[in-house]
């Protein structure tokens, strides 16, 4: 108890200094090699190490935060930039690919118009319908190609999205001995949680805070492919049965090659029971049970919804994400919103 | 005299200038129109669920899409609104014009120009009275337009809510393009007579 008592008064005092110490810390940081700075830090780190009897993490109070602070700024910094590039990313992909989808649509149905076409003149010329049909479904087989493309763009940006947000964490790595401070992104050491004991980064905010915030925004984009991997499906496979033949598509497919390991990176596969979780939808909270696939024809009414659902992204709450950046930019003093489309 | 058919033929060019600005306007507000207009049209589809295929497996969907374009729309309602602000402005500069050229003639001061001097012509410039008539005609048209505008505008905003009768949609963006109001040839008919020595 009083061994409590004596770490808290201890961390007020050092929140006070916090403001002048991060200026020093700042300077070594980024001048590593300065010997006598180096020196000085050099004992510290062992007063500290005399004081904490867990080795490895890094508590609040202790010297080597400061030196944590400023490489935890840069890697957040570097990681919400990240984030929002990732974003315009997403936006390009989505647009391109419902460019990819509306043309998939339209000569599906110019493709249906030919049937009650008068051709005129043109009737005399031999095989004139179906000529004119198998360029249409040809170029249907195209477009489908590159929207399947797309959408690979799109599940791959959700990955790097999540990479994003494993990698906020700045941890401290080697010895406490040693007189120079160096940080890892990556956790080699079980005792350390790379946030520095929840201490804030900038002014307010931990570790922990801007996770959560970037995860805020990721599952949007997690649910918003499932949504879309949907509407993938249907699109691939409307065809005109009176042209040719395609495999229908079912949800239980793998789309392209290695589709499996980017869905078990969004959390949507589970590699043991092989089962590709059913779009939901973000806000709502509902269950969806299963994937009722029609197998008749789609009319022209039911594409067209579709190529809206794929257009007003159901899932992403756009005033969210660009408030989610205001508030991370306002602490780290980046204008996200200006990259941001 | 001369100076003063001079001080006009400024005034004309200031509203030749504010016409371009116009202009700008006239096609941010037909894109906006445009954009609405196309959400209006897919709004009865988005209503039916039965047009929502396999997605009808996922419970709320039509309720979300509906949201997001409901939202949309409110926002492209927004900025058509902020365009017809600018619209006002453009009509209350030229409005001021007019009213300020009314002083150049002495309105009811001591230098009250005669009938006769209103009607003189000195060479191939115009007379003031071409001056006078020709401001007049470019405010009212411009009044008139933006009146229409505005009614055109309100008719949309209730299409959004009763869309069964989105046959008078392509209707009204037709008479925001023809702009009924603003002829092209009279228009350009009163500017060659203020500047005819220009032309010439």
């Amino acid at each position: 108890m009083p061994k409590l008592v004596h770490n808290c008064l201890h961390l007020l005092v050092h929140d006070k200094c916090f403001q002048v110490l991060d200026e020093i810390a700042v300077d070594v940081a980024s001048q590593p090699s300065a010997t006598p700075k180096g020196k000085v830090d050099g004992q510290n780190t062992e007063d500290a190490s005399r004081n904490i009897p867990s080795q490895g993490q890094i508590v609040r109070n202790s010297p080597a935060s400061r030196l944590w602070r400023p490489a935890a700024q840069r890697n957040l910094r570097n990681q919400w930039s990240k984030l929002a590039s990732l974003c315009n990313e997403w936006q390009t992909s989505a647009s391109t690919a419902r460019s990819h989808a509306t043309s998939i649509v339209n000569s599906y149905l110019s493709q249906r118009y030919l049937d009650g076409m008068d051709f005129g003149v043109l009737s005399d010329m031999p095989n004139i319908r179906t000529k004119s049909c198998r360029k249409l479904f040809k170029q249907q087989e195209l477009y489908k190609g590159e929207l399947l493309s797309s959408y690979k763009d799109l599940a791959k940006t959700v990955t790097r999205m999540i990479d994003v947000c494993k990698s906020m964490r700045c941890y401290f790595r080697g010895t406490t001995n040693s007189p120079l401070a160096q940080f890892s992104f990556f956790s080699g050491d079980d005792s350390d949680s790379g946030d520095c004991g929840g201490m804030p980064v900038f002014t307010l905010s931990s570790i922990a805070n801007f996770e959560e915030l970037a995860w805020e925004i990721v599952s949007m984009f997690i649910s918003e492919i499932n949504l879309k991997r949907l509407l993938v499906m249907e699109l691939l496979s409307i065809h005109n049965e009176k042209v040719a033949e395609v495999t229908q598509l079912h949800w239980s497919d793998e789309f392209y090659e290695g589709e499996f390991d980017d869905l078990s990176i969004c959390s949507l596969y589970s590699k043991k029971t092989c089962e590709i979780v059913l779009p939901n939808l973000e806000s709502s909270g509902s269950s969806t049970t299963a994937i009722i696939q029609y197998k008749q024809q789609k009319d022209s009414d039911t594409l067209q919804v579709y190529i809206t659902t794929w257009m007003v992204e159901v899932n992403i709450d756009k005033y969210r994400v660009d408030e989610i950046f205001a508030i991370v930019g306002g602490e780290m003093h980046v204008d996200f919103l200006q990259t941001l489309n | 005299m001369e100076s003063i058919v001079k001080k006009y033929q400024q005034r004309f060019r200031r509203i030749k200038d504010e016409m371009g600005r116009w202009e700008e306007l006239q096609s941010r507000l037909i894109s906006q129109f445009s954009n609405a207009s196309s959400i209006i049209q897919r709004l009865q589809l988005i209503l039916d669920s039965r047009n929502y295929g396999v997605l009808k497996s996922i419970e709320g969907i039509e309720d979300a899409v509906l949201r997001k374009q409901m939202d949309s729309l409110q926002a492209i309602f927004l900025s058509i609104n902020k365009t017809m602000e600018e619209f006002r402005g453009v009509v209350s500069i030229i409005e001021k014009m007019v009213r300020d050229s009314g002083q150049l003639v002495g309105g009811g001061s001591a230098k009250q120009l005669t009938a006769k001097q209103l009607k003189q012509q000195i060479g191939l410039k115009p007379t003031l009275e071409d001056c006078l008539s020709g401001l007049r005609i470019l405010e009212d048209m411009h009044q008139s337009e933006y009146r229409l505008k505005l009614s055109v505008v309100s008719a949309l905003q209730d299409l959004a809510l009763k869309p069964k009768s989105i046959g008078d949609l392509s209707a009204l963006q037709q008479l925001l393009i023809d702009q009924p109001n603003i002829p092209r040839e009279e228009v350009q008919c009163i500017y060659e007579i203020i500047f005819a020595e220009e032309i010439s």
